[in-house]
């Protein structure tokens, strides 16, 4: 399955995203909103009876998992979007140009990180003013990196949204995906609550969701430190666990799309 | 020998579309294109008219590479569609007959996503987009969000991006649909233009046969998959020899039985009721004929592959047209007046001008009150009325047009909902 790439096909489609998404302001408010909701309530509120871990508050704790719902949320939307593409017709636009299914895909998965991320870093200053994170040279340095670590993110769960997207096809699957998918994955990526003090069964769940890896990563960028589960190389683990799930992702999200007909 | 292989190589490179027993099935059993062989060649402009669910759409589909065919085989511009699909996308261009644009994007956006994708320099695509608005005549409305045009003008612009990037070959599928008579005559003009001075190929589908008769050099009706008729517009209906007497009736009931009387005839060569009336009566009848009921005359009016559980290929059927049809129905079954409009017979009678006193002496004696005769000369529509039974002015109906608008009306909402 060796095609050309076609960097202005991927270009082009990379753009489009960028537009829509830009346009959706509904979206971003929404979304934005949504996370600066649970940085409040929970950050704040359970903030005041647990104390946090060690030197971290919990608001400061919690801050990485809100900015990693976000990325999952926003980026599983975008994969799944190409149902959206389907179902106007614009897909068959896309298809029936003479540049690869891959360019398309690649486009599309880059658009969606972007904007992913871009929400990402949104959600990083409102943290950011809540007071979340100490600013220091250091920290400055991490939030860059943190951008870096977003786009990684994201760039595997637009694939994994393509991938469903492109084996479901009407919006009823919709729910579903919301409640078996992304809430899991969600929950499970201890945003409220570290991988070391919860029991054994759920602790191995957790360390099968990818998402838990990306949290991990934000932390140490953000908070320059991550679960002792992991040991101090915890963040070269994580790096190294999303690597993987993102070159398989996108590998199955471009088969997948690939081979669905219009 | 030489020249064998000359005039070997001409004809090869003069048919840019060459198709052999192509055939789609989907799901193993709906055999929507069913072993079709044609050419076409290099310049032409070839018409495909049939009636809904004939399987127009679905050649195209497999032509453009975006469907894999079951069996057969086909060429476009000397490309295998299996073999070298991406070369065969490179050599055309497609007008779907569903909405295809990015409805959040301006009009020149979505030109400009089109003209990018299939690579056009800077300069050049700049340079089209002006020209191509200004053909569709949406210079004005270009920076405008595409949901906020009509459907007329999202048609248009839709025209105008599969022209942008000048294919060999170029797709219509039903290019002009709901285009008003203006719009459609300078889309034609632009199509015939197109053709003429860069030798674009053109298949277009249609169910205006005044379209494929003025803009097509050959005419190749389908039917259940089939190819039942491939010729030029003026020897498809010169096929049909004689005339066509038309008689319109004031009641449609008496045409049950007045037919057995015209049957007796041996110089009537055929008969065929044309239903001309609104569109309840239309609709309606077309379900009473797939409820079984007996209609005593079969107007065409059934849909292949279109039962009533999936108007429009998704979902249920809409309210909407639920309620239109239980209308139809009760007005059909119950007080429905005479409001219906006229039913028609079209008669194909040999040296008909001289057959029309005797016509209505026999319409007369039967007892039956005519409200019009009217002769003319076979045109595509009786053709197609012979060769597939249907009559295709019920083919474009309120039917069809009444679901796909639901369609798009249901995507807007589905939009909505995403926020
Ligand atoms: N994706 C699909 N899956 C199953 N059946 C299909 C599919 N697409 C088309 N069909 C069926 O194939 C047949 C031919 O459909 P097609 O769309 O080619 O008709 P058409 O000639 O274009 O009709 P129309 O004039 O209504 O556009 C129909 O019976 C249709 O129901
Ligand atoms: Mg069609």
């Amino acid at each position: 399955m060796v095609q050309p790439l076609s960097g202005q096909a991927i270009y082009v489609v990379l753009l489009r995203e960028l537009k829509r998404y830009w346009r959706a302001k509904a979206r971003i408010i929404s979304s934005v909103a949504q996370s600066f909701f649970f940085l409040v309530v929970f950050g704040l509120g359970l903030g005041s009876f647990v104390d946090g871990f060690g030197s971290i508050n919990y608001l400061s704790y919690m801050a990485p998992g809100v900015i990693g719902m976000g990325l999952l949320f926003g980026s599983v939307f975008s994969g799944v979007s190409v149902i959206f593409d389907r179902q106007f017709g614009f897909m068959k636009e896309m298809l029936v140009a003479p540049v690869s299914r891959t360019s398309i895909i690649l486009g599309k998965i880059l658009g969606g990180a972007a904007t992913a991320s871009i929400q990402g870093i949104i959600l990083m200053a409102v943290a950011g003013i809540m007071g979340a994170f100490t600013p220091t040279i250091m920290f400055v340095a991490g939030a860059f990196a943190a951008v870096g670590v977003m786009l990684l993110i994201t760039a595997g769960f637009v694939g994994l949204g393509v991938a469903i997207g492109s084996t479901l096809n009407d919006f009823h699957a919709f729910q579903l995906l919301s409640t078996f998918v992304i809430w899991p994955l969600f929950m499970l990526s201890g945003v409220f609550f570290p991988i070391d003090v919860v029991p054994l069964p759920l602790q191995v769940a957790m360390l099968f969701d990818p998402m838990f890896y990306g949290v991990e990563l934000l932390r140490w960028c953000l908070l320059g430190a991550g679960t002792p589960l992991l040991g101090p190389l915890g963040w070269l683990i994580s790096l190294g666990v999303l690597i993987g799930f993102n070159a398989l992702m996108i590998g199955v999200g471009t088969y997948l799309f690939s081979r669905a007909q219009v | 020998m030489t020249g064998k292989g000359v005039s070997y190589g001409v004809s090869k490179i003069n048919n840019i579309i060459d198709v052999k027993a192509l055939t789609k099935v989907f799901n193993g059993k709906v055999r929507a294109v069913d072993g079709i062989s044609f050419t076409v060649r290099e310049g032409e402009i070839l018409g495909f008219l049939g009636p809904n669910g004939a399987g127009k759409t679905t050649t195209l589909n497999m032509l453009a590479t975006l469907l894999r065919l079951t069996n057969g085989s086909a060429t476009v511009n000397g490309h295998n569609i299996l073999e070298d699909a991406d070369a065969v996308r490179r050599s055309i261009g497609y007008v779907f007959q569903d909405p295809t644009l990015d409805l959040e994007l301006t009009g020149r956006e979505n030109l400009d996503f089109h003209g990018r994708l299939y690579g056009l320099e800077r300069i050049v695509r700049l340079q089209r987009i002006e020209e191509m608005l200004e053909v569709v005549q949406l210079t004005d409305r270009a920076d405008d969000l595409v949901k906020t045009y009509s459907g007329g003008m999202k048609r248009r612009l839709e025209i105008a991006r599969g022209l942008l990037h000048h294919p060999k070959v170029l797709f219509l599928d039903e290019p002009t649909l709901g285009l008003d008579p203006q719009t459609r005559r300078s889309i034609w003009e632009h199509i015939q233009r197109l053709n003429q001075e860069k030798n674009v190929t053109i298949i277009l589908t249609t169910h205006y046969t005044e379209e494929a008769d003025y803009l097509c050099e050959r005419i190749l009706i389908i039917d259940f998959g089939k190819i039942v008729a491939l010729d030029t517009p003026s020897k498809l209906k010169a096929r049909l020899e004689g005339d066509v007497v038309s008689l319109v009736f004031k009641d449609p009931a008496v045409i049950v039985r007045i037919r057995p009387l015209l049957e007796e005839k041996e110089w009537i060569r055929s008969i065929n009721v044309v239903a001309s009336g609104n569109s309840y009566a239309r609709m309606s009848h077309m379900i009473q004929m797939k409820r079984g009921m007996s209609v005593g005359i079969g107007i065409g009016g059934i849909i292949p592959g279109m039962d009533s559980g999936s108007i429009g290929g998704r979902g249920k059927i809409p309210k909407q047209v639920q309620q239109m049809l239980a209308k139809g129905m009760a007005d059909e079954n119950g007080q429905r007046g005479r409001d219906e409009g006229a039913k028609c017979l079209n008669l194909l009678v040999d040296n008909g001008g001289h057959r029309i006193p005797e016509i209505v002496k026999l319409v007369d004696e039967a007892g039956v009150i005519l409200e019009s005769v009217e002769l003319h000369k076979p045109t595509l529509d009786d053709v197609f009325l012979s060769v597939t039974g249907r009559d295709i002015r019920d083919e474009r109906g309120s039917f069809m047009e009444m679901a796909r608008r639901h369609r798009i009306v249901q995507q807007a909402r589905g939009r909505r909902i995403r926020g």
